[in-house]
């Protein structure tokens, strides 16, 4: 009774469009004040508690980081590099495109930004060479999603962070440990290359079929060249995870030297920022920390709420006397985030579902990593999924084309991601298979 | 004097993310100093224990003056599928019911957090590394929440007055606007 309306009121305040965190925290409030004895002074505590532990720290680092390199020439190093690697295959820009878009992305961690600098390079320049609008904001919408699979990916942070520390009791009664950063950010590589790989086929097969133009093979040099042009921008990337790995630090230092490269890259190296735009990047990155550190308080806090009403485990064990089994129970958590990510920024769902749902997981058996991974797989299509997804506004702004033009646009690739989700929910060894190739996971 | 508090804000905010990020860097830097024959008697010298203590610290403080800056421009996302598609009178004051919202919620946690550290205070608590006196530190939840409960008023009562909301442009994330050739 007491879950119904925690649930009922959290939709309620949700719907009147104020701040998640707002929301989350207002429900808290409200059934500490009316329903139960649970001291004050523990939530008070746990207000601050929230953001205390070190590790996530992390999030603010690799915004920083992140920040540092969205600005000037990057994105455009990126597009050079790509299009001179796979420019002359049927519909080359397009395929340049998604490399671009998932290159871009896992450097600057952030969809809109990713959607926003390539395609407002790679849209006119691929209407120009006579590609049809709807195919570039097609490809550029969805492929600027890819980076909450590829490491840094503040999403898997995110999850990292709001599992941490549940107890989870698996089905032959023993203690789970929750995916650690490092576990997490190693899995997203392998479903991120392949996802990015069947958007690639998607957008080759399209083009193949509408014949649509390829761009003149570079040599080997011009290849070169745009290598060592991105080459700085990319080293982040290798830097972060092979940093992590070898165990030379933890993710947050990690994160806390990946925002000194990038802006060493972005002043001295590529010269695009000069010194007076520092501040402003410092700002806008602290607003943004702030802003989902306040959700993550506020999470907390709701977590909190819902540990000591024991409703994770009351639902695991519903879902036992049910008889319900883990692939019934993925399908119905796919169904219910890609309509919370319709609605709902991406760290904000995995803030407040994967408290929720990760011991119920635990308890069927599922993997940590996975269920990670499968919840970052879902928040990329709830980015890019009619009829709200931030990526289609994004792009939408940028083509002046409507929503509804969008939809059919997206529509191939939007449908090659779906059925890429049913193939990461049911085959585990996808996210998988690195992570314990390399010993990290058992 | 209001425009003041912004540019403090602004400053504080910005100040402690580009402090903490080098902090942390210098410690990893002198993590592996001291690996290094021959810088290690210089580094062994220097104590930087208490830099990841004073990271969090710097964080909880930039966190809750962020978010209230987060408030006066608009970052703290909702879900406003529904009230967008309400007509311009209902619309107006589902609005302000849910910028009172923000200004009750802030406004307790405000005042919940100010008894806690008197609370504290009592207690006289250290924190582990530094030996700070923790009541500083937890200072940062009624100051935050009370900044952040004035600013919740500010939006509402500048959009009673003028119908204009703080709104984050998604096209100029990050100045990548420049970017265009």
């Amino acid at each position: 009774m007491n879950t119904l309306i925690i649930f009922c009121l959290l939709i309620a305040l949700f719907l009147t469009g104020m701040p998640i965190s707002i929301a989350l925290g207002l429900t808290v409030l409200t059934f500490l004040f009316t329903l139960t004895h649970v001291p004050i002074e523990a939530v008070a505590l746990k207000l601050f508690t929230g953001i205390e532990r070190f590790e996530i720290m992390s999030i603010p680092f690799f915004i920083l980081a992140g920040n540092f390199l969205t600005h000037g020439g990057v994105a455009k190093r990126m597009i050079n590099f790509a299009a001179s690697m796979i420019g002359h295959l049927h519909g080359g820009m397009g395929l340049a495109a998604v490399v671009a878009c998932a290159l871009f992305a896992a450097i600057s961690g952030s969809s809109v930004a990713t959607v926003v600098a390539i395609g407002s390079i790679m849209l006119p320049a691929m209407v120009e060479q006579g590609y049809p609008k709807r195919f570039g904001a097609g490809v550029i919408a969805t492929s600027g999603a890819l980076g909450i699979l590829f490491p840094p990916s503040i999403n898997l942070v995110i999850y990292a962070v709001a599992t941490s520390g549940l107890s989870a009791i698996g089905p032959d009664g023993k203690a789970v440990a929750s995916a650690s950063i490092g576990q997490l950010f190693m899995a997203g590589v392998v479903p991120g290359v392949i996802l990015a790989t069947l958007l690639g086929l998607t957008t080759w097969y399209r083009a193949y079929r509408g014949n649509y133009p390829r761009l003149a093979r570079a040599s080997w040099a011009e290849r070169f060249n745009a290598f060592r042009d991105s080459f700085w921008g990319l080293f982040l990337i290798v830097f972060v995870i092979g940093g992590i790995y070898s165990g030379v630090f933890t993710p947050t230092e990690a994160a806390a030297c990946a925002a000194v490269y990038a802006f060493v890259v972005a002043v001295f190296v590529y010269g695009d920022l000069h010194f007076n735009d520092i501040p402003r990047v410092l700002l806008q990155s602290a607003a943004m920390s702030s802003m989902i550190l306040y959700i993550v308080t506020n999470a907390v806090l709701f977590s909190f709420l819902m540990t000591s009403e024991q409703i994770p485990q009351a639902m695991a064990h519903w879902m036992g006397t049910q008889g319900l089994n883990w692939a019934v129970f993925l399908l119905l958590v796919n169904l219910l985030l890609l309509a919370a990510g319709n609605v709902m920024d991406p760290s904000a769902i995995v803030l407040i579902v994967a408290p929720i749902l990760f011991p119920v997981a635990v308890a069927l058996g599922i993997n940590p990593i996975h269920f990670g991974i499968l919840m970052a797989v879902n928040m990329e299509i709830g980015l890019c999924h009619p009829p709200v997804g931030l990526n289609l506004y994004v792009t939408s702004g940028i083509t002046k084309m409507g929503i509804s033009e969008l939809t059919v646009a997206v529509l191939p690739w939007l449908a090659t991601m779906l059925a890429f989700l049913v193939f990461v929910t049911y085959v585990p060894a996808i996210s998988l298979w690195l992570p314990h190739l390399l010993g990290l996971s058992p | 004097m209001l425009r003041l508090l912004d540019r403090l804000e602004e400053i504080i905010i910005a100040s402690l993310i580009g402090l903490a990020t080098l902090l942390i860097f210098v410690s990893v830097v002198h993590r592996f100093a001291t690996g290094v024959p021959l810088l290690y008697p210089y580094a062994r010298q220097i104590d930087l224990s208490w830099a990841q203590e004073l990271c969090v610290f710097m964080f909880v403080w930039m966190a809750k003056f962020g978010a209230a800056y987060g408030v006066r421009t608009g970052i703290h996302v909702g879900v406003d599928v529904l009230v967008n598609r309400l007509s311009p009178g209902p619309r107006r004051w589902m609005v302000l019911f849910s910028l009172f919202c923000g200004a009750l919620f802030t406004g307790a946690v405000g005042t919940l957090g100010a008894n806690l550290v008197a609370k504290i205070y009592s207690t006289g608590q250290l924190s582990a590394d530094i030996e700070a006196p923790m009541w500083i530190v937890y200072l940062a939840v009624p100051f935050g929440s009370y900044l952040m409960c004035f600013r919740f008023l500010q939006v509402a009562w500048v959009f009673h007055r003028t119908g204009e909301l703080p709104h984050r442009d998604h096209m100029q994330v990050a100045g990548v606007t420049e970017a265009a050739p």
